[in-house]
């Protein structure tokens, strides 16, 4: 009998195996991607980077979907960054995430949208310019132009609202992880405005950036794919009690901070 | 003898075309169409709503058309093997397109087309993605749906006259979605519920639960001597129906707040909330999934 979580990863990895056989007009999509973002350069494949996403979404608003890269975060040798495209998105390119040693390892909880089906490749840099990959495919439908529920003032009023966690007990000295909530709507520009008759305008947070005691630990730039109400789990290091930061900016240029004592 | 059989193969061409659907008659003048358990996803085929009428003295009303131009057609066949007096009024319980989209094939009839108040503004959102979902859905079978809005909406209460007999359209708040309609023939004691009732098939959720839950809890309190829900068979014992149903609510919103109280996330909880349930219900990993999914991110700022 397995437990929940390892039928998860069963799924996930077969999610992984069926990418390596994209349809052809998802591989054109992605080769087009590839020569826009990485001209010129050699994408490995890397078994090493786990993503978790279900083969088969409920629906294409709040997919869950993570990554966790086995790979050294030492100064001399670590990740430096992760892309995250949906291929057939509108807009592709969800998200790049900035990681450093202080992250303690480069791996990401969120939730995403997909307007379609579509892979989800995700693409780490290390520190020493090596590029490698991993995808998955979601089947999923209606996540960037489908209704916007709920009422256009409240979400609004409420943009910027955060709730700071940490996942279990503090560890002092090794990763910690912590989740964070964004309520924002995050509208994607693609969603019909029955006032106008036309799209509402696209308003969504587009930098989250994270230190602890100070130091950088994640910064993310976030697009449209990022789903409403943002999830966003990450890592990083504590060698002492200390306070988290977190400093987010919408694309109108508001910023809001949250903070964590934690371990004191 | 050619010709004869011209004829013959003619006569069941016609009737291919737009086979009556199969209708069950709840009491005198009301008459309902059963529909069948199946997903959006798989073997979908537009029949899967209790669609159906109420017949008056002087007109007819229809009350949910199915989830095509075809099955709308199809109702009215039926429709017609029972009553040739016209149809007055064509009531839609919900935007949800398994219910609505048959809305074409009523309006040559030229009915009024009522609906809750916020009905309107559901379809026009939705419209575009339902028609594409559709039409990828059932292919040449989606032909001629469409959406056709209310030109008549309800804000709180409503009663038709269909000549003798009155029907009392009832607007909930944000409940199964945020355009809930109840029919309740006074006449026969029937109650149509919409969606604000599943029986046999799991329950899913496009408004808000505590809302749906305080609708429920009023449904309870209404006289009823049948009472048709938007899924499953029709029920003598209302009570036990929503207690059912609640039954699955409770677990669903007890257990997705346990999952993100404990912080093990969106897709355990996917798999995991309400399963003390899952004998109970039809349907049951593909609905309970996507209730998870919407109800979860939404829990997170209570």
């Amino acid at each position: 009998m397995k437990n929940p979580l390892q039928r998860l990863c069963i799924a996930c990895c077969s999610a992984g195996l069926a990418a390596l056989a994209l349809p052809a007009a998802a591989q054109a999509s992605w080769t087009a991607l590839q020569q826009s973002h990485f001209p010129g350069k050699t994408l490995e494949a890397a078994p090493f980077i786990h993503l978790t996403a279900p083969s088969r979404a409920p629906s294409g608003e709040q997919v869950p979907f993570a990554f966790s890269i086995d790979h050294p975060m030492t100064a001399q040798q670590h990740i430096k960054s992760v892309t995250v495209f949906v291929d057939e998105n509108p807009v592709p390119l969800t998200a790049v995430f900035h990681f450093n040693p202080q992250s303690g390892k480069a791996e990401i909880s969120t939730r995403i949208r997909f307007e379609s089906d579509s892979p989800v490749h995700v693409v780490a840099e290390t520190n020493d310019g090596r590029l490698y990959v991993n995808a998955a495919t979601v089947r999923a439908s209606g996540g960037c132009g489908g209704p916007v529920n709920g009422d256009n003032p409240a979400a609004l009023a409420a943009a910027g609202k955060m709730k700071l966690a940490l996942d279990g007990p503090f560890k002092k000295g090794s990763v910690n992880q912590a989740r964070l909530l964004i309520k924002h709507p995050m509208y994607t520009g693609l969603q019909r405005d029955l006032r106008t008759n036309g799209f509402r305008p696209a308003f969504f947070i587009d930098k989250i950036e994270v230190s602890y005691n100070g130091k950088p630990v994640m910064t993310a730039d976030t697009a449209i794919g990022i789903s409403e109400d943002p999830f966003i789990q990450f890592g990083f290091v504590a060698d002492q009690p200390g306070s988290l930061q977190v400093r987010i900016r919408d694309n109108a240029g508001t910023t809001f901070r949250q903070s964590l004592e934690v371990g004191g | 003898m050619r010709r004869l059989l011209w004829l013959l193969l003619a006569a069941v061409a016609a009737q291919v075309g737009a086979a009556p659907l199969r209708l069950e008659q709840v009491a005198p003048g009301v008459y309902v169409h059963i529909g069948q358990h199946k997903d959006f996803e798989e073997g979908y085929d537009g029949d899967i709503a209790n669609i159906g009428f109420v017949v008056g003295r002087d007109g007819v009303a229809v009350i949910d058309t199915g989830g095509s131009y075809a099955v709308g057609m199809a109702l009215k066949e039926a429709l017609r093997t029972i009553t040739r007096l016209p149809i007055r009024y064509v009531i839609n319980t919900h935007v949800h397109p398994d219910h609505v989209f048959g809305n074409a094939a009523f309006v040559e009839d030229s009915p009024r087309f009522i609906g809750h108040a916020k009905l309107r503004e559901a379809m026009a959102l939705r419209g575009d993605g339902y028609l594409r979902k559709l039409t990828k859905q059932l292919g040449s079978a989606a032909a001629d749906s469409r959406l056709v809005a209310p030109g008549e909406t309800v804000q709180d209460r409503l009663s038709l006259d269909l000549g003798g007999r009155k029907l009392e359209l009832r607007a909930w708040p944000n409940a199964h979605t945020n355009n809930d309609l109840s029919v309740f023939d006074a006449t026969s004691g029937t109650l149509w519920t919409g969606d604000l009732l599943f029986i046999e098939r799991t329950p899913s959720i496009d408004g808000d639960v505590k809302g749906w839950l305080a609708a429920m809890d009023a449904l309870d309190k209404l006289p009823a001597a049948a009472t048709i829900p938007g899924h499953g068979p029709v029920t003598r014992d209302k009570h036990q129906a929503l207690a059912r149903q609640r039954a699955y609510l409770d677990a669903l919103l007890r257990d997705v707040r346990a999952s993100i109280r404990q912080g093990s996330g969106m897709l355990e909880a996917m798999e995991t909330a309400a399963s003390s349930e899952r004998g109970h219900w039809q349907l049951f990993d593909v609905v309970n999934r996507r209730n998870v999914n919407a109800l979860y991110p939404a829990l997170e700022w209570e």
